[in-house]
């Protein structure tokens, strides 16, 4: 079967040097695929890279079928691939109901805009309450939540997040693990890039480690969970 | 001093205010898209009057109405000025992205040099001043010793009309919302699945569009247009802008009235109109000096 998503020998980097050395990697329909690797290692880069945000210097990216090698980064999210950014990336001065609505910037239809509305606030029932305040004062944590939210305001067939747990309490990122499982059940493909080996691992299918800008290991996660190169990009052995 | 002829100071600074304003707005749609100073925009001013006048004299020739040919004459100026914006952006200001914001500035300064000069060399006798037509009625209304004239009116209204235009479309469209948040976070912009050049292109549009507005409404004010009346009009707006805070809408509006009520109370205090302009430009560098960020400093959640 074709994955969803395929990436093919990218290299990518920034002014002379490259910090991706070729990687490749598959996402597979439904499957929550996940991304680990140490601080630096070029997780953001990779994602960036095949979102269009940084430009390809070699290699392939594929959406399902369709290449979609240096398209603009918005002909990208078009075919159906939502990423929730580093960094919890709102927009801050505009409300949550706003942000809200860029979520759903290329969804046309307005009543599926209001019933994914209400689905996240479903999931995620304070933001309801805030729906008129500024993102930029909310706290870390309930921006973290918009944030994911806003991501599934589109239609997306992929959701991509990169370390949603990042700075977050223990709490918000038990959380945030239980909403990621759960968007997964909708049928929803993701790609996880964590920091939080085990809690990660607990969640996904099949896991990448890359170190260095390689993957050095790949294979489902009970495999990963034993593995030496997994402990060796983290502590460095 | 009389009451009347304070409250013809009072109207004239409105009128000043609001063009100033139209002007500010511009300055501050383009620095929020994309933190840059498009100097050229004062000129492109002068090229939105000189856009209706040519068009007044060619409707003119061929025997339209003042009322049909006032609004064809904006429209015009708009539509050429909102041309003319979306063309300075795709050539000369987009390209430099990646370059220090120091050659933008200098490109369409350059720029703006150029269609003063060419307006100068090759619209007719373009270096003597041009009259203006009269297309709004004038007649004068006397309260007391004040008269208020309905062109000075129509002129306030309509600017302010485009400058609640402009706010609307901002607020309360999907474009509008696109526009706020390519300036909040271009990157996540883009992730939502906004294009980005569009944006911008329609940003620079919009802003060259109202700096038209403004430069017609110069016109039909003084009823005299020239080929360099972009310079000064292109320096107060762009103090009026930093004075409210670049980047913020209120804080360019609000600059452009409060420019205007400094030259008004500098002609009125001094007696002598010549010493408006630096009475209001000193003051103007005290209050930079007071608060560098402008007066309305630009917190993220005001920026346009
Ligand atoms: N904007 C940038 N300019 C230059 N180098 C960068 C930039 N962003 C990241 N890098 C470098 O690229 C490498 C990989 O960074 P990143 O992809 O952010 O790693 P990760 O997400 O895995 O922590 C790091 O060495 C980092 O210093
Ligand atoms: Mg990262």
């Amino acid at each position: 079967m074709t994955p969803l998503l395929k990436i093919e020998n990218t290299v990518s980097g920034y002014d002379e040097a490259d910090v991706l050395a070729g990687v490749s990697l598959d996402v597979a329909e439904r499957e929550i695929t996940c991304l680990l690797g140490a601080n630096g290692a070029g997780k953001t880069t990779l994602i960036r890279t095949l979102l269009g945000l940084n430009p390809i210097r070699s290699g392939k990216v594929f959406f399902k079928t369709t290449e979609i090698t240096g398209w603009p980064t918005h002909e990208i999210v078009r075919l159906g691939i939502t990423c929730v950014p580093e960094g919890r990336r709102v927009f801050p001065a505009m409300t949550v109901l706003e942000n809200l609505r860029m979520g759903g910037y290329l969804n046309e239809s307005k009543s599926d805009i209001s019933e994914r509305l209400d689905y996240a606030f479903t999931i995620f029932p304070k933001l309801k309450e805030r729906v008129g305040q500024l993102a930029g004062t909310m706290s870390g944590g309930e921006q973290a939540m918009l944030t994911i939210a806003r991501g599934l305001m589109g239609n997306p067939e992929l959701i991509i997040f990169d370390e949603p747990s990042l700075g977050l309490s223990p709490l918000f990122v038990k959380e945030n693990f239980r909403v990621i499982q759960e968007i997964n059940g909708q049928g929803i493909s993701v790609l996880l890039v964590e920091q939080n080996v085990r809690q990660t691992l607990a969640i996904s299918h099949v896991g990448h480690v890359l170190a260095q800008g390689k993957i050095i290991t790949s294979g489902n996660t009970e495999t990963l969970r034993e593995s030496d190169a997994l402990k060796a990009a983290y502590f460095g052995g | 001093m009389d009451l009347g002829f304070l409250a013809q100071f009072f109207v004239n600074g409105l009128v000043l205010g609001v063009i100033y304003a139209l002007v500010a707005v511009g300055f501050t749609l383009f620095f929020g898209v994309l933190d840059v100073i498009k100097f050229s925009h004062g000129d492109v001013l002068m090229l939105g009057a000189f856009t209706a006048l040519a068009t007044y004299l060619g409707l003119s020739d061929i025997g339209v109405a003042p009322g049909v040919a006032l609004i064809l004459v904006f429209v015009a100026g708009i539509a050429g000025m909102a041309f003319v914006g979306a063309i300075v952006c795709k050539f000369l200001v987009l390209p430099l992205r990646g370059a220090p914001q120091l050659n933008t500035l200098l490109i369409t300064l350059m720029f703006g040099t150029v269609i003063r000069e060419s307006v100068r060399l090759f619209y007719p006798s373009g270096s003597n001043p041009k009259p203006f037509p009269k297309l709004l009625p004038d007649n004068a209304f006397e309260f007391g010793n004040l008269t208020l004239r309905l062109d000075s009116c129509i002129i306030v209204l309509l600017g302010i009309l485009a400058i609640i235009f402009t706010q609307l479309f901002i607020q309360k469209t999907k474009f509008g919302l696109a526009i706020r948040a390519v300036a909040q976070d271009e990157e996540t912009a883009r992730l939502m699945g906004v294009n980005f050049k569009t944006v911008v292109l329609l940003t620079f549009a919009l802003g060259s569009a109202l700096a038209a507005v403004g430069g017609i409404s110069t016109g039909l004010y003084y009823q005299e247009i020239n080929f360099a009346m972009g310079l000064m009009l292109g320096l107060i707006g762009f103090s009026s802008a930093v004075l409210g805070g670049l980047g913020s809408l209120y804080g360019a509006i609000a600059g452009g009235f409060l420019f205007a009520a400094l030259q008004t109370v500098g002609a009125v205090w001094f007696a002598v109109p010549a010493y408006k302009d630096v009475f209001a430009f000193a003051v103007v560098i005290m209050l930079m000096a007071w608060r560098p960020t402008g007066l309305l400093a630009e917190r993220n959640e005001e920026r346009v």
